[in-house]
């Protein structure tokens, strides 16, 4: 049983928690349905809490088993615990990157930017096919959202603001 | 009904526009099931802001045929490579990779094309055969008993699906339940735990919750494994059609194993959390169970790889079956899907049976028509669909995150939704990391407002005696069978403890 299960088990046990205590402030008929949840839930996780530390003990006293074979082939070397969460931070900074530009600078500047540096840095592609794949995509999507759905995307704060303040300037 | 079961058809056939969106469903499906990392509810969730602004018969039944399809060119690369795209084509790869090493590749997947489109039919076909049985269950079925049959759907599917521990299972449904109540609650007004966040009180978006729990997480792991699933020779890819026509009449000649395998696909299906993992490892086994040379079985048999076909497709038949008309999604692709529905307008539940039985027939159709489009440009485009497994995850990754940003975005246009996105997605990672199910989150968002809604009609209909409706005391019993079996099976040591092969 890995540790990681059990923090899982606490996090889950932390959001039923702090949801009941925000629901007793509730009335009655609007906190009838997070209690039928979240009471139980605690229950639950509590249990689980207990039923990892039996299985962390039973593990401790058991034999070293053979790794079970897994539905599918890894033709590759499997990643250091350090390598692994190296690339997870960088795959979460590139996610957070995307979020963070798209409410700041909007749809339309993040997307090329990201597609560009993600292909580029990231997936090993050359300047001329990031840009290029970049550029395409961006096309598309532009042509999908704008003139066939005409949905109007987040412009992002920092554009809108600039905008503005060159629409007062002018 | 026979009326509507055929005029449903009818308007499907002589619509362009719903023939233009199943054919563009089609290929998009086979292009998603084909390349490694993107999964059927995944490209569900990725097509939801596609789908706006469509009516719900156009938008239901693009999701359904491409979600359907999906599933059959995704064993290519189990045949080709030996590396199945998910558990549902584990079991075709026993058989059909040692066909492809000794050079039958393409018979190995005409006979797979085949089997999975015929497998897709007579899942549609059982589907259909079960409307009048059910009626009768169906419309019995009060407020009292869709509370409870929403609470003995999620038990249910956490028990499948949380093979190292039920109750990781139950807890992430339960998790899914209790943010379905954030927003403005119906019978009070009060809104519950969104504070003065104005967009948490119509709820926490469905659209955003799945693409933060499957597609976000899924996504970081594809980036961080790197590289394409399949390390050999692009030579490997190459086959004659003369082939893929002998693996075609493969299927005609094991009508009677493909028609049983269909069927136990289909009913596997129907039961809620199964999924094709299950059914296509039942079907294999009943394969070699009932062959005379069981020997053959592992060693490049084509029964090896038309029963796990047929029953992997037949099961998305099933699996529409208690979705639409219970509420409760067959697997959770198919909550996802429910998801879909509910945002095209579509409310599963009785009323799909009395007053929009031609949607129902449309979406069995739907699977027919999808089904059989599918094996005909697979038939012809196999040898270059195969050449997707060769696809970087890597390049991947940054399109999706991109689709997955303009999916929040305009399922409800509202940019706060971002902020809701990367919360979740930590948990879903979190989730993910540490080996425990995410498929109940989905059915337990979908399913808790169900719930919430039918528990205060019942109070207010038999206050707390509405748990003494016999109806009521038999999903009562089921729900505490399958309670007291999964405790049993957590308390019980572990050495002789049986992991349960069903899907995340």
């Amino acid at each position: 049983m890995k540790a990681g299960g059990s923090a899982m088990t606490v996090v889950m046990l932390a959001i039923f928690v702090a949801m009941v205590i925000v629901a007793n402030g509730y009335p009655a008929g609007a906190r009838f349905m997070p209690f039928v949840v979240g009471i139980p839930a605690i229950g639950l996780c509590v249990l689980e809490l207990v039923l990892d530390v039996r299985r962390r003990r039973e593990s401790a006293t058991a034999l070293p088993a053979a790794a079970p074979p897994t539905a599918v082939e890894d033709h590759e070397a499997p990643l250091s615990p350090q390598q692994t969460l190296r690339r997870e931070l960088v795959l979460w900074a590139y996610f957070l990157s995307l979020i963070g530009g798209i409410l700041l600078f909007g749809f339309w500047l993040t997307i090329p930017v990201f597609l560009a540096a993600f292909l580029r840095f990231q997936a090993g592609a050359s300047w001329t096919r990031a840009l290029l794949m970049s550029a395409v995509t961006l096309a598309l999507l532009f042509a999908v959202f704008e003139q066939a759905f005409r949905i109007e995307l987040h412009p992002g704060f920092v554009t809108e603001y600039l905008q503005d303040r060159l629409g007062d300037g002018s | 009904m026979i009326e509507t079961m055929f005029g449903s058809l009818f308007v499907m056939l002589t619509t362009p526009k719903i023939m233009g969106l199943m054919l563009v469903a089609v290929v998009i499906g086979i292009i998603v099931g084909a390349t490694p990392g993107i999964g059927g509810r995944l490209s569900i969730a990725l097509a939801i802001p596609f789908v706006f602004g469509m009516d719900m018969i156009a938008g239901s039944v693009f999701l359904l045929t491409m979600h359907a399809v999906n599933g059959t060119s995704g064993q290519i690369s189990s045949i080709m490579f030996g590396v199945p795209g998910d558990g549902d084509d584990a079991a075709t790869t026993l058989d059909g990779y040692p066909m492809a090493q000794k050079g039958e590749a393409g018979r190995a997947l005409g006979a797979s094309v085949t089997a999975s489109g015929f497998g897709g039919i007579v899942g549609a076909v059982v589907f259909a055969l079960m409307i009048p049985v059910l009626e009768p269950v169906v419309l019995a079925f009060s407020p009292a008993e869709f509370f409870l049959l929403a609470v003995f759907g999620i038990t249910l599917i956490a028990f499948l699906a949380g093979s190292a521990s039920i109750f990781k299972g139950i807890i992430v449904g339960l998790y899914g339940m209790m943010l379905a109540t954030v927003g403005m609650d119906p019978q009070t007004g009060t809104a519950r735990f969104a504070g003065d966040y104005l967009f948490l009180w119509d709820g926490i978006s469905l659209v955003t919750a799945v693409l933060a729990l499957f597609a976000v997480p899924e996504m970081i792991a594809l980036g961080v494994r790197g590289g394409s699933i399949s390390s050999v020779s692009r030579e490997a890819a190459r086959f004659s059609y003369r082939q893929l026509f002998h693996g075609v009449l493969e299927v005609p000649r094991h009508w009677w194993l493909a028609l049983r395998t269909s069927v136990i696909g289909a009913v596997i299906g129907m039961i809620p959390g199964l999924g094709g993992s299950a059914a296509a490892w039942m079907c294999y086994g009943h394969a070699v169970q009932t062959s005379k040379h069981p020997e053959r079985f592992g060693h490049g048999a084509v029964e090896g790889v038309i029963a796990p076909e047929t029953a992997s497709n037949a099961k998305e038949g099933g699996s529409l079956l208690p979705t639409l008309f219970f509420g409760i999604p067959g697997s959770s692709g198919m909550a996802v899907m429910m998801g879909a529905f509910l945002i095209l307008g579509i409310q599963p539940g009785p009323a799909m049976l009395t007053q929009h039985l031609d949607v129902v027939w449309t979406l069995i159709w739907a699977l027919v028509v999808g089904n059989v489009m599918a094996v005909i440009i697979l038939l012809v485009l196999t040898r270059w669909v195969a050449l997707l497994t060769f696809v970087n995850g890597a390049m991947l990754v940054p399109f999706i995150f991109v689709l997955v940003a303009l999916g929040t975005y305009v399922s409800e246009g509202r940019w706060e939704n971002m902020l809701v996105l990367v919360a979740l997605s930590a948990i879903g990672y979190g989730l993910l990391r540490a080996n425990w199910p995410r498929a109940p989150f989905v059915i337990g968002l979908v399913l808790g407002k169900i719930a919430e809604e039918s528990l205060h009609k019942a109070l207010q209909l038999w206050g707390m005696e509405f748990f003494l409706r016999p109806l009521s005391l038999v999903l009562i019993a089921l729900i505490t069978v399958t309670v007291a079996y999964a405790v049993y099976q957590n308390i019980r040591p572990s050495k002789v403890r049986q992991p349960m092969g069903a899907s995340p």
